[in-house]
């Protein structure tokens, strides 16, 4: 007698391999609709910090400008998170005692750095430049959302290479005057306003991003 | 393949002589792998593979990392986070100073470059600097003291050195005895006199395997004392080499390269260059004449050369090729009305200086071209004063021994055995970077700190005061030298900064002092402070011994030997360097090894080959090691580089469980010969061994057409040379018919027009490159080039981005070398990006070719499309060592404004595309457009020469622009249409007519 062409446990590992057939698709949609969602690249990821800095009582009640902190962002890479001596420029004066500050007044008497938690944060193989961007014209507000309204800072954009390119591809959906860059609420009149301001400044400032992939990557 | 004409260039021997080898590395540029059967991995496994890999893929990181960002809590005044500072600081190699300035990037330095402020530089540097990023990194580096394997402080060894210095206070000091490495630092100086005071009768030498006692003893026999001697290449027409390596080895060479490619401009007055020497050297490959000749005849070269000089026949027998070459030599430099300089290498013995000395003197150059500066206040440096002290330790009158920096137990002459002599002193005390084969040896090893991690102060050899200030606080519990000889006087308080201060207060004076201190630490040295030389010395009566006969020809029975420093390792201080064991020798070409070079007339007279093993017998001690055939070393010699062997470098260099790198020639060198010595045996032992060379790894060649010589025609395009008469006759001879013969080109593809915007571009002066490799360093520590070890650079899986061609030309035992940078030529039309597969290399808009790791896949599609073989693929992750804990601070070398690589990735050169947009940001920070000179890639930065230009195509006036315009510019394979941005300026040699066959007189 001939034999068979397929071996016996073949027929109760039937229904299993239907089931990979089956789910095999709808894995596949999950998971890549899974890695592609906002949730994975991390909007609204809202950490915990050590000091519960607020950024809307300074930066939006009180009405401190950003680069009172966070001051090299117009020159450098890296819109550095201020040292613990720019925290007690007001504190030691402010609050001196309060329990809220005992980490900030801590890293001031050792010297030790207040363990601040990343909350946007680009692959190591992208290397973004604060500067260039603050320089050409947009605002923090476009990246980082109202940060001033913000009492823990969370993650707003997907900070993904397709939101990126979103920008570098029409620039003028968020070019703004230099002096409003910084004014986080500020808003053109209407989105065919800002269209329109942001081509007259993209070409008074020719300000022409690229999308070359030496730009970001190298 | 048709026989070599003498106009064709050839790579090497394997390649003249049609070998097998050559044409696999020519067929298969990562020859370990079969073409023809891809893998090994069947498909279905690899289905499989894949199956699971995606299936794991969504499970990995499905949220970032928490990271912590620490700002420091106090930031310093100017300090931006990310932003690199620059601060000036100086390197100390045998009582020279090399001027640098460091770039550091938050707190700790990333890049080394040559001080743009000082002469001796000018913003150049070179491979041993370049390398001190990595040294300063060194896990394998002494972290601490230890006393007999055992784990101590600071505080411990200075309770125990106290009562044996009291015991030598009674004794004034005569059981004490200092082997220091040469330094010129003043606070060094003023401590040892402090010492003396303390301790009247010790002993203080400085010890130096590579010094320059023959320089300073043939000067004082010329002039009746020591003398420094300086040449300003930039006044010499007409340059006479004695075995001196000037525009590689040798001190200031940086400043001699420059000037002497200042000369190399053929729309000006051209310089002309002769050689004469036994091993090839960089200075031989740049001459427009060498002769390849014993190094003991060389003495009696510069006599004969004297005797012409002066009208007379030679007395000795000298050949005809010699008397021809000095002949001709002598009628230039007659000519010439003293713009000339004849220079000796420092291996040549005292008489041959004092004669170059005589000869500069009655040529008139002195004063001119060549300059001296009187030396002074020298320590007892050379064999003699080792020999002495390791008389007094084998007499056991040395009761306390310390060694400051140097490593005399490995590089000692042989026949002065301090590591023996060691095992009888009673404490003996080693200060060193590495617990080396001294600091193994020593009751006490103690940790030196870095230079990069230190204070100090040293002399440039122009004699200008140079400053050395840490990068860093040191990575471990280290001092420097200045700071344990005032913990031995009891100064324990005293920071190095507070040596250095007060003993250059002590010289120039409180006046002003804060000011003048704060402007020579940023310029990195004191102004006004080089050395001025004498007026014109008067030339000293001294005798030559008689001259001996000259002969050019091989005489395999009485072989030489001649000891030479390495390019790598330097006298193998540097061993545990892999940066620098990995660089391609500038002339052989061998990676992570010496060996004993023999030209080939002189090897097959001794019946080996390359990779035998040998046993060398010299003045009745031998050495085994294997054989290198190296074109133009002179018949009847061998070479070997010294600071290989070592035995306790570290896991790099070789250690007890890791063998040692190459060969340690220092078995064979003795205090009575250590330049070169004569009457070696070389006889054949059992063995082959592997050596590494690149020099025919990337050959560029078309292999379907090797059997009829395809290479030979190609080289001659890839290579255009010609000389002053061709030029003159057509300065565009690079681009004449002649030379390149092709179709009209025409695009397959639409061409993108780079007519506005920046278009960056290269061009590389093929007549200043001297093939120094300090551009190769400054890339590697650039862009994080990982290195990838001796086995892997056997398969040819080197991963420099920028490598070295080197070409010969002519007879094998008498060729001309060609050094020929080569990296990513940034094609317009790339033909790398039209075979990605997904799109991993892409064009920028201002031309350059970009390599985008995240996105490569690493199929080598494109590497296999580069026509110039410059693309690297990371076969293996080379940074996987970094996880290791040990390997902390090797962390530390990376430059952070570049991506490390893993496996699997193609890489190349990007135009250094990091200090592009550096350069842009800087320039929009000062709210200006870029101008010319902004932006330099670290090749270019890094070249001594001048010979590498960056910039801006479309920038009217560029420095490139101009290069690009010049008629010796040409493409290289410009028949493939590719467009390369990078553009070569054809060599144009200066030959004297005399010396050139009629035939030849065309190039």
């Amino acid at each position: 007698m001939a034999q068979p062409i397929f071996p016996k446990w073949l027929n109760s590992a039937r229904l299993v391999i239907l089931a990979v057939l089956a789910g095999g698709p709808v894995y596949a949609v999950v998971l890549l609709g899974y890695g592609a969602s906002p949730k994975t690249l991390n909007v609204g990821y809202q950490p915990d910090q050590p000091v519960p800095f607020s950024h809307k009582l300074h930066a939006g009640d009180l009405g401190l400008d950003c680069r009172y902190c966070h001051n090299t962002v117009e020159k450098a890479y890296h819109a550095a998170v201020p040292p613990t001596a720019t925290c007690l420029n007001c504190h030691t004066n402010i609050h001196p005692s309060s329990v809220r500050l005992a980490e900030v007044r801590k890293s001031g008497e050792t010297g030790e750095p207040i363990p601040w938690v990343r909350v946007h944060k680009l692959p190591d193989y992208v290397y973004f430049n604060h500067a260039a961007h603050i320089q050409g014209g947009v605002s923090c507000v476009s990246c980082h959302g109202r940060v001033d309204t913000m009492e823990k800072v969370h993650q707003v954009e997907p900070l993904s290479m397709g939101w990126c390119l979103e920008c570098h591809r029409a620039p003028e959906n968020h070019l703004r005057p230099a002096d409003k860059v910084f004014e986080l609420a500020w808003k053109a009149d209407s989105e065919e306003a800002q269209i329109a301001l942001g081509l007259e400044l993209k070409d008074k400032h020719n300000i022409n991003p690229s999308t070359d992939c030496s730009t970001c990557h190298r | 393949m048709p026989p070599l004409t003498e106009q064709s260039y050839w790579q090497s021997l394997g390649e003249l002589a049609g070998s097998e080898e050559f044409k696999k590395h020519l067929e298969n540029e990562f020859r370990d792998i079969d073409i023809e059967n891809p893998s090994s991995v069947s498909r279905r496994r690899f289905m499989q593979l894949m199956g699971a890999s995606i299936t794991l893929a969504g499970l990995t990181s499905c949220r970032w990392e928490k990271e912590n960002i620490l700002p420091q809590a106090v930031r310093g005044e100017g300090v931006i986070p990310g932003f690199p500072r620059r601060f000036a600081t100086s390197m100390e190699i045998g009582g020279v100073s090399r001027p640098l300035l460091v770039t550091s990037r938050d707190g700790r330095p990333t890049k080394i470059e040559g001080n743009p402020l000082h002469a001796a530089s000018l913003g150049s540097s070179d491979t041993f600097s370049q390398g001190a990023i990595l040294g300063m990194c060194d896990p394998d580096r002494a972290k601490h003291p230890t006393a007999d394997g055992k784990e101590k402080s600071w505080d411990d060894f200075f309770a125990a050195i106290k009562p044996v210095l009291d015991a030598q206070r009674g004794k004034q000091g005569q059981g004490l005895a200092v082997v220091s490495e040469a330094t010129s630092s003043e606070t060094m100086a003023w401590l040892r006199e402090e010492l003396r005071r303390a301790f009247p009768k010790m002993t203080w030498i400085e010890w130096e395997p590579l010094g320059l006692e023959n320089v300073f003893d043939g000067t004082a026999m010329a002039y009746g004392a020591p003398h420094r001697p300086h040449y300003d290449l930039r006044q010499a027409d007409v340059i006479v080499s004695l075995d001196a390596d000037i525009l590689g080895l040798f001190p200031d060479s940086a400043r001699l390269t420059r000037d002497w490619a200042s000369r190399r401009d053929p729309d000006a007055a051209m310089n002309r260059l002769y050689v004469v020497e036994s091993a090839f050297s960089a200075t031989g490959a740049s001459a427009d004449h060498r002769l390849p000749l014993r190094s003991s005849q060389i003495a009696s070269f510069a006599l004969a050369l004297e005797e012409r000089l002066a009208g007379r026949t030679p007395k000795a027998g000298v050949d005809a090729k010699a008397m021809q070459f000095i002949d001709a030599v002598a009628d230039d430099l007659k000519s010439r009305g003293g713009r000339v300089a004849v220079i000796a290498g420092p291996q040549q013995p005292a008489i041959v200086h004092a004669l170059c000395a005589r000869i500069n003197d009655s040529l008139g150059a002195v004063g001119d071209a060549v300059r001296y500066t009187a030396e002074t206040g020298r320590v007892a440096t050379g064999n003699a004063g080792l020999r002495q002290v390791v008389e007094k330790m084998n007499a056991g009158s040395v009761e306390a021994l310390f060694v400051l920096g140097a490593n005399p137990a490995y590089d000692a002459p042989a026949d002065i055995d301090f590591a023996t002599a060691m095992g009888k002193v009673g404490t003996s005390v080693h200060c060193g970077l590495y617990s080396d084969e001294t600091g193994s040896r020593a009751s006490w090893q103690l940790p030196q700190s870095h230079f990069l991690e230190s204070w100090g102060e040293a002399r440039a050899w122009d004699g200008s005061w140079t400053l050395r200030q840490p990068l860093v606080k040191p990575l471990h519990d280290t001092k420097s030298a200045i700071e344990l000889v005032a913990g031995l006087l009891g100064r324990t308080e005293p920071t190095g900064l507070e040596l250095v201060k007060a003993a250059m207060g002590a010289k120039l004076g409180t006046n002003d002092f804060e000011s003048r201190w704060a402007k020579s630490l940023h310029d990195g040295f004191v102004a006004g402070t080089a050395a001025a030389p004498v007026a014109k010395p008067a030339i000293a009566r001294f005798e030559a011994a008689a001259p001996g006969a000259i002969s050019t020809d091989a005489d395999g029975k009485d072989l030489e030997i001649s000891f030479v420093a390495d390019t790598s390792v330097w006298d193998g201080r540097f061993a545990n360097n892999g940066w620098l064991q990995e660089l391609p020798d500038f002339m052989s070409k061998l990676t992570w090894d010496n060996a004993l070079l023999l030209g080939e007339s002189t090897a097959r007279g001794l019946g080996v080959d390359q990779g035998d093993m040998v046993r060398v017998t010299l003045r009745g001690r031998s050495l085994d090691c294997a054989v290198l055939l190296m074109p133009g070393q002179a018949p009847g010699t061998g070479a070997l580089a010294l600071g290989y062997g070592r035995t306790k470098a570290g896991t790099v260099g070789g250690d007890g469980e890791v063998d040692p790198v190459g060969f340690d020639a220092y078995r064979l060198r003795t205090s009575t010969a250590p330049g070169f010595d004569v009457g070696a045996k070389v006889e054949k032992i059992d063995g082959h061994y592997p050596l590494a060379t690149t020099q025919e790894h990337h050959a560029i060649g078309d292999f379907q057409d090797t059997a009829k010589g395809g290479i030979q025609d190609r080289l001659k395009q890839l290579y255009r040379a010609g000389t002053v008469a061709d030029y003159a006759e057509n300065p565009g001879f690079a681009n004449s018919a002649e030379v390149i013969h092709h179709p009209e080109l025409k695009s397959l593809w639409k061409e993108h027009e780079y007519d506005h915007g920046h278009k960056w571009g290269m061009a590389i002066d093929l007549n200043k490159c001297v093939g120094c490799n300090a551009c190769v360093t400054a890339c590697v520590s650039e862009n994080n080039i990982p290195v990838v070890g001796k086995s892997d650079v056997l398969k040819g899986r080197e991963m420099h981005w920028l490598r070295i061609d080197r070409y010969f030309k002519g007879d094998a035992n008498d060729p001309q070398a060609v050094a020929q940078p080569v990296t990513c030529m940034q094609c317009e039309n790339a033909p790398c990006e039209q075979v990605c597969p997904v799109a991993a290399t892409m064009h920028s808009a201002e031309g350059l070719n970009d390599m985008v790791y995240n996105r490569c896949v690493g199929t080598r599609y494109c590497a296999n499309n580069c026509p110039y073989k410059v693309r690297r693929f990371n076969f293996f992750n080379y940074h996987k060592d970094l996880k290791d804990e040990k390997n902390e601070t090797l962390k530390l070398a990376f430059n952070p404004d570049v991506t490390v690589r893993s496996r699997g990735v193609m890489e190349k050169c990007t135009f250094c595309v990091q200090r592009i947009k550096f350069g842009r940001q800087v320039a929009k920070n000062e709210g200006r457009e870029l101008r010319d000179g902004d932006i330099s890639s670290a090749c270019q930065q890094a070249c001594p020469s001048g010979a590498i230009t960056f910039g801006d195509l479309n920038l009217a006036g560029s420095a490139v622009a101009a290069k690009h315009a010049s008629p010796r510019a040409y493409a290289m394979l410009q028949e493939l249409n590719v467009k390369p941005r990078v553009l070569f300026l054809a060599r144009v040699t200066n030959p004297n007519p005399i010396l050139v066959p009629k035939a030849e007189q065309k190039g």
